[in-house]
Order: structure tokens, then sequence, then C-alpha cells
């Protein structure tokens, strides 16, 4: 009997991690016949598939109106029974998500700009079908980026993915946030904190690119630099590196929810910091009258004001290459990215449409943050052909500007030079 | 150097004494290992020749029947009566031909799985490697063609070597069960029917059975999966390679370049190893001693409420170790953490340290992961010691006060010896952990020591959470895998030379 129990249990131990691993069976492969890249065919109707079954990602903040968005297109097309789930996925984490088994991720998925190069390097992207159409009524930017020889890999969803100065009117005047100085000293009167997220590489890259350094794609992995003068980032670093450590009781680099929790906090810690719209409502929330939101200050560099030059991205919805319903994801994308869809989201969660008349809205026009992104974007550098190892070399750089107290300018160039040749990874 | 000699030198020159003697033994030490590392190798070689020989000789002596078992498996045992075991031998040589040649209709099992992992290094032969979009000719619909995952490849590769390795074995034991049942007619001895086999797996066969199905699943999930890894360090398997190839010992290079492109690589893993193995150290030669000299104080006589205080400290190990650690990350915050604001208000610091971020001073950030882990580690060398120390026999600390020695002197003569013959297994998997300890790193630090002057690494990153950050951030898998190769070496040399250097595997029978 104790052998069989313990033969029994043996088998059972198998069994339980056999049983796990069971995988689904492909289907059997029908003729193809290839068709040359860009070689779109010509106003191709997004005929749904019967029955189908589509796995939703949305953030957080949209998931409810996500799936009230499904819910329509569901309504909308209720002669193919589709069966759609909306899980709660953060887009900054989508393509990692994606990655890991495409198979079983998400059909139709919400991601930042800054995952596009390494979708696209996993080829995990289906080409918009329906490009032509998507192409006309979303505005040139957010169609350039994720344009790819000429295909169209994405569905614009928003174009506000920027940041812009947000600050406390007690603390600083509008004329005050015109120049870094100027918020410095406003705070250092308050005796409250400046925030910027200096270690992260997508805000610390507004340092190198105020002094003229810009992003020219990524040519056979290898991300491309546009022809810098090297002396001049360095001088424009060194201006950041010295205002931070001049003011380094009123500096603060920490993460962007820093200046919400700073603002929520009586009396107030945080006057001013450069923070997104992901924020920008509670915010508002916390700030009430005092909310302020404006365009990046202008650093003093050598007796010259320089615009500080932001990084500006856009929101896409993807369709996972490998779903098993392509036309049905490309017709919920197309769905969740049209102009009703954008201006809804616009009035639920603030982010601003990426769709040129939905921008009209006065739910866009009239939100304060958003005008001043609007404004930082004639500033900015298009968050397009970043390689994925652009963040975490510029994030350290971003640290060395206001951790290290040897910042002449013989060792802030060779940090520089580091971080490029990281970031190049040849 | 004569007993009475050592005996009247003082601890440090006896120390020295004992460290000059350990620092010449240690060549010869670690010869030993790998000879005995050799031995091993020899044996199995010795062992796999052996069968060999005796592979040829069985078909030399056997009869025709034999002969024939050598290509047609288990068709000695259906001649001569052993029916049901003859057919499951033919069985598996048919199963495994099948296998070989259609691969189950998966592209990369069987003959095509060999082929592959011999060849998929120059990606000439047919393989795409990019994904596009064809147009289905019957529907006019676009269809998705992936490209040819390599990873999926090599793992079918690897599957049909361990498949045709354990066909190789069934092999070999289906020639021998031939030629036994060829001895035992000659014999004239009636062989095992199939229900006396199988009866036989039930009762002095049930290690066989039991084993069987263990065996199986750690062949599948861990020693599969190992070769996997191993082999992907001979890769170029990284962020710009979906679809990578053979590069041989080209990753290996990196690790230990000193100049050219790779020399960032090469410096960071000289960087990054000697602070492991420092960390490694520290962590843990100060949790044990200080654990154990909290775990003496608690101990000894006259202090009150002993259970009180133990179980205080061994509260803190019911808090899970990542929620004490990230809520340490916190107070050590530089902005406004707590432990930093307490400092300020009490007066002590003008200025907040920057406990785990700054970057031009990482020892300050090093030295604070210690002590954490001293603070999170003592509990456990408490619960650890505390019971070895009251087993200590009382006698030998009387004898010691009456001969006149202190507290210092019964702890390094009679306390330490004692506990280090007990717990050196204890102390060298402690030693392994921490080489590997993730949580303490990981959890505290996170990127915030991530500087430009290491490969995609900061300076209080150990190995292994290099590793990871490679693995999960930068996606240089192949470098990835080839530190986990060289973990592993260190980890285990390390452990077989302090093992087989320790009493307690000397002499096992000392202090029972």
């Amino acid at each position: 009997m104790k052998k069989f129990v313990a033969l029994v249990l043996a088998v059972l131990m198998m069994a339980s991690v056999l049983v796990a691993c069971g995988g689904g069976n492909k289907g059997g492969e029908a003729t193809k016949t290839d068709t040359p890249k860009g070689d779109t065919p010509a106003a191709e109707t997004l005929d749904i598939e019967d029955g189908a079954k589509l796995l939703v990602w949305s953030a957080d903040k949209a998931v409810d109106l996500t799936k009230k968005l499904c819910e329509d297109f569901k309504a909308a097309h209720a002669d193919k029974n589709i069966e759609i789930e909306v899980q709660v996925q953060g887009e900054d984490a989508a393509a990692t998500q994606l990655l890991k088994d495409p198979d079983a991720a998400a059909d139709v998925f919400s991601f930042a700009s800054d995952q596009l190069s390494r979708l696209l390097k996993a080829d995990s992207l289906a080409p918009v079908f329906s490009a032509e159409d998507v192409i006309a009524r979303n505005s040139e930017d957010s169609v350039t980026v994720a344009t790819v020889d000429g295909e169209l890999m994405a569905f614009p969803e928003t174009c506000d993915n920027g940041y812009c100065l947000i600050y406390d009117k007690s603390v600083v005047s509008d004329e005050q946030a015109k120049t870094l100085e100027g918020v410095l000293e406003a705070c250092k009167a308050a005796g409250v904190k400046f925030v910027i997220d200096a270690g992260n590489g997508f805000y610390s890259c507004m340092f190198p690119f105020t002094g003229g350094l810009k992003i020219d794609g990524i040519k056979d992995d290898v991300q491309q630099f546009n022809d810098y003068n090297e002396d001049e980032v360095v001088a424009t670093l060194k201006a950041f590196s010295d205002l931070f450590h001049k003011y380094s009781d009123i500096f603060m680099s920490s993460e962007d929810s820093r200046i919400n929790a700073g603002f929520q906090e009586t009396p107030h810690t945080v006057g001013a910091g450069i923070d997104g719209p992901w924020n920008v409502t509670a915010d508002l929330a916390a700030l009430g009258d005092n909310f302020g939101a404006a365009k990046l200050p202008t650093i003093n560099v050598n007796g010259e004001d320089k615009q500080i030059i932001s990084l500006h991205g856009f929101k896409y919805i993807g369709v996972n290459a490998v779903s098993k319903y392509p036309y049905a994801a490309q017709a919920l994308a197309d769905f969740l990215t049209n102009k009703e869809s954008q201006v809804e989201r616009a009035k639920a969660v603030a982010w601003a449409p990426s769709n040129e008349e939905a921008l009209k809205d006065p739910a866009v026009t009239e939100n304060a943050a958003l005008s001043a992104i609007f404004e930082q974007k004639q500033y900015s550098v298009l968050q397009s052909g970043i390689a994925e190892t652009f963040w975490t070399p510029m994030g350290a750089l971003g640290n060395y500007l206001w951790q290290e107290s040897a910042n002449d300018e013989a060792s802030i160039k060779a940090q520089l030079e580091k971080a490029i040749m990281l970031i190049k990874d040849e | 150097m004569k007993y009475i000699d050592y005996v009247q030198l003082n601890p440090f020159q006896k120390f020295w004494y004992n460290f000059k003697n350990a620092m010449i033994a240690l060549p010869s030490n670690i010869g030993k290992v790998f000879k005995a590392i050799g031995r091993f190798f020899k044996k199995i070689f010795v062992g796999i020749g052996k069968g060999f020989a005796g592979y040829f000789t069985r078909f030399v002596k056997g009869d025709w029947a034999t002969k024939l078992s050598y290509i047609i498996m288990g068709f000695g045992n259906i001649v001569r009566g052993q029916i049901g075991k003859g057919i499951i031998f033919l069985a598996t040589e048919i199963a495994f031909i099948l296998f070989m040649v259609t691969g189950l209709g998966q592209v990369g099992l069987g003959w095509s799985g060999i082929y592959n992992l011999g060849f998929f290094n120059n990606g000439k032969i047919g393989f795409h490697e990019k994904a596009y979009w064809a147009v289905d000719e019957v529907t006019g619909r676009r269809v998705h063609m992936p490209a040819d995952n390599s990873m999926k490849l090599l793992l079918y590769g690897v599957m049909t070597l361990v498949i045709i390795a354990l066909f190789i074995v069934i092999y070999v034991a289906a020639t021998k069960s031939a030629y036994k049942i060829q001895q035992m007619k000659a014999a004239g001895e009636k062989p095992q029917s199939f229900k006396e086999d199988i009866s036989a797996l039930l009762d002095e066969k049930f290690h066989v059975t039991l084993l069987a199905f263990p065996t199986l699943t750690i062949s599948i999930f861990t020693i599969l999966p190992l070769i996997f890894m191993i082999l992907i360090a001979f890769t170029n398997y990284d962020q710009s390679h979906n679809f990578f190839q053979w590069v041989g010992f080209e990753t290996f290079g990196q690790i230990f370049a000193t100049t050219g492109a790779s020399a960032l690589k090469g410096k960071t893993f000289i960087e990054l190893t000697k602070w492991t193995l420092v960390w490694a150290v520290f962590a843990t030669v100060l949790n044990y001693i200080l654990g154990m000299v909290v775990a003496l104080m608690i101990n000894k006589k006259g202090i009150k409420l002993k259970a009180l205080w133990r179980t205080l400290f061994v509260v803190t190990v019911a808090v899970p170790q990542f929620v004490s650690l990230l809520l340490m990350s916190q107070m050590l915050d530089f902005n406004n953490g707590a432990i930093n604001l307490v400092l300020q208000h009490l007066g002590i610091i003008k200025e907040p340290i920057n406990f785990l971020g700054d970057l031009s001073h990482p020892w300050i950030a090093r030295i604070t992961v210690i002590v954490v882990n001293i603070w999170v580690g003592i509990p456990y060398t408490i619960l650890i010691t505390s019971g070895i120390l009251m087993n200590i026999p009382a006698d030998l600390y009387e004898s010691a006060t009456i001969d006149g020695a202190g507290p210092v002197r019964s702890f390094v003569s009679i306390t330490l010896p004692y506990m280090l013959f007990v717990t050196t297994p204890y102390l060298i998997t402690t030693f392994i952990g921490n080489i590997n300890n993730f949580n303490v790193i990981y959890l505290l630090c996170g990127s915030a020591q991530q500087s430009n002057e290491l490969y995609r690494a900061g300076y209080t990153d150990l190995l292994v959470t290099w590793l990871f950050n490679l693995t999960t951030v930068s996606g240089d898998y192949n470098l990835a895998a080839a530190i986990g190769i060289m973990v592993f070496i260190v980890c285990a040399t390390v452990s077989l030379l302090t093992f087989n250097l320790t009493k307690s595997a000397k002499n096992e029978e000392e202090f029972s």
C-alpha cells in the first residue's frame, strides 16, 4: 500500500507539471503569395472575422473608457459575435509584456512611442491595413514617427506625450516661470523644492538636447546623432550642472510623482517641477487656482538665454502581428483611434488627441497644461527612431550633472562621450 | 614549527602563521579540487568506455538472434519468449525512427533539429530572418508570416539531442537484455515473463519505478533548460539579433577584454567580480559573528526574559524580506528619507547624505548595503546558532574560567571552534547565497547606482543583478548567459575548495 501511495504521488507530481505545459495547436497553412513591402492593397475593407475573440490592453486610467468604447464597437458589429476582453496594462511596459510572449499578449494594445523601435525590431506590430484613412485624419508628426519604410505601423492615439513646467502661482510668478534661473530663485525665496527627474532618460535628455544634440534615427542597429557642436552641448550641460549645484538645497531629482506629492503637502514642499500630462489632473486638483502651466523655461548659457528643448512623443494603439483575428483587431484599433473616440478620451482623461479635428475640441483647447505642452512641442525633439539603449545612459548622465562636484568642462565632456558611446553600443 | 613554539605565539602571530600556511597550501589545494573533478570525469568516461566495450563483446559472443537485436531492437526477446518486453523495445525503436524522420510535424525537431543546430550559424540555408505579410490566395486576406525563431530552433535541437541520448541508453539496454536472455536460455533457466518483469518493478526494482518520474521531470525541466542556457552563451543573441547565430567563445572574449570595443564590458566584469567577492565575505562574516555575539548575549547567565529577547529578534524574520528592504530603501532616500531627516533634525549632519545614489562616492552605497544586510541577516544567525550554543558543554567554560580565561579567550578558544565545526557547511551555503544575493542589492539600490563608467551596471551591482539588468533592460542575453557560467564556476570552485578544507569534511567523528 505504501508503495502504491508513493507511486501515485510521483505520477501526480509529474502529471501536474506536464498538464501546466500543454500548448495549443496551430492550424494548417493556406497557400500564400508574397506581397512586396510597401505595396499596400488599395482601399482595403476591414472584413471582420466571425466570432473573433480579442484581448485589449489599456492603461489603468483609461480602462473604463476603453471598456465602453469596446462595447460600442461590439454594438456596431453586432452580427459578428465579437468577444472583447479588456485588461489593465500600463503603456510604459506594454512592449516588455508583449515581447515576453507575443502569442499570449493582447491583440490590440496601447503603447508610448519610446517602445516603437523595440516592437518594430521584434516584428511584433502589424502594419495598419487602413493606412490611407488613418494618415488622412491624424497629425503629420504622429504619422511620421510611426512610419517605417513607407508603411504606417501603428494607429496614433494621442499627441501629448511630452512635458512642460508645472508651477505653484503663489510661489513662482508667470514672469519668473520664463527662465530656469527665475524659477529656482523663486523656489529658493519660498524655501520649496524644484523637481526634475534627472535620473530618468526621458527627462534628462533635455539637457543635451538644449545644447543642440538631436537624434538622427537608427542605422544598422546603431543610434545616430545629428552633427552637433560638442563644445556647445558641453557648455549647456555645464550651465545646467552649475545651476543644480548653486541651488543644491532647492533642486531635487526625484520621480515626477514627487511633484504632485509636494503640492499636496501643507505647506507645499514643492514650488515647481517638470511634469507630464499624466499627472496634470492631479496637480490641478492639488493647486486649484494657483495651478500654472507653461512651456519649459530658458536657461542662461554663457550670457545667452536658450530655450530648453524637450522630448515629445505620442501614444499609439498597435495591433499584435501574431493576432489570430488580424482584421477584427485592425477594425477595433481603427475604432479606438477615430475622431469620436479621441474626443471622448480627451474629455474623460484629458489626453490630447492626435486627430487634427479632435484637437479643436474645447476639451483640449481649454486645458492649460495641454496648451503648454503644445507650445513646448515647437521646441522639442520628436520621439522617433530612438534606440532602446538611449534611456539608461542618458539617465546616468543626468545624475552625473547634479551629483558630481567635479563639473568642469573636461569631466562633463568625458561623461557625455561615455554616454553617447553606451547609447551607440557598437 | 613545533607545537610548543606555536602555543607560545600571541594570537596575531598565530593567525599570521595559519594564514601563511593556508596561502602556501592554497595552490596544492586548488590542484586537489581540480584533480577530484578530473577523477570524476575520468570515472564517467571510463564507465562509458566499459559500456561500449561490453556492447562489442556482447555482439561478438551473441548468436544470430542477439546479433539481429542490434539492428531490430527486441528481436532476441521476442524469439525467446519475452514477447511483451521485446515489443516495447521494438516500439521504442519505431517511435524513435518516426520521430527523427518526421519530427512530429514540427520544423526543428528530429533530423532537421540536428541539422539546424549545426548550421543555423550562417543563415544562408533558407531561414526566414525577418517576418513579412503575405496575401492568402483563396481569401484575399493578409496573413502574417513569422520569422524563424532561432530560440525555438535551438530549443528543438537540444530536445532532439536529449531524446537521442535517451534512445541510446534504451538501445544499449535492449542489446544487454537480448544477450542476457541468450545466456539464460543457454544455462537452461526460464526467462522472466512480462508479468514477472512488471511485478519486479513494484518489488525488488521498486526504486527504479519511483525514480523514473522524478528523473524524467528533472531532465525536462532542469537539465534541458540548463543545456539550452549554456548554449546561448555561445551565440550572438542580443537586442539586435532576434535571429541569432553561433559565435563560439566571442562572448567570453568580451568579458575578459581589456582593450578595444569591449573594454568596458571587461572592466565592468572585473569591477563587479571584485565587489561581489568583497560583499560576499563581509555579508557572510559580519552576519555570522555579530549574530553569534547577540545570541551569546541573550544566552548569558543572569539575562532575564531570554525568550522575549529571542522572540523580538526573530519576529523580524516574520516580515517578508522584500517589505523590510523596500521600506529601508525609502528610509534611506536622499529626498526626505526618514534617516536623513532625523539626522538633520538632531544636527548631526547639515546636508542630507545620498546613501544609495551617490555616484561620485560609490563606497557610501556599498557600506550602506552591507550594514542593512547585517540588520536583515542577524536574526537568521541568532536562530541557527542559539540552539548550538546551548549545546556547548558548560563544563568547558567552567574549566576555562578556573584556568583564568576571560570572555574573549573563551569565545576564541571554545565557542568559535565549536561553532565553526558545526556550521561550516552553513557558512559555505551562506557565502554562495550572498554571491547571488539578488534581493538585498536590487530592492535596496534599484538603478540608483547606474553609472556610465560601467556597462549597463551600477557600482553596487553584484554579478547576478548585472545579469538581471542585461536580460531584462538591455537584452544582452548572450553576455548574461556567459556571466551566469562564470558565476557558476566561481561558486563551484569556492564551495568545493572550502568544503574540502573544513574539519567537518575531514573529520566527521570529532566533537561527537
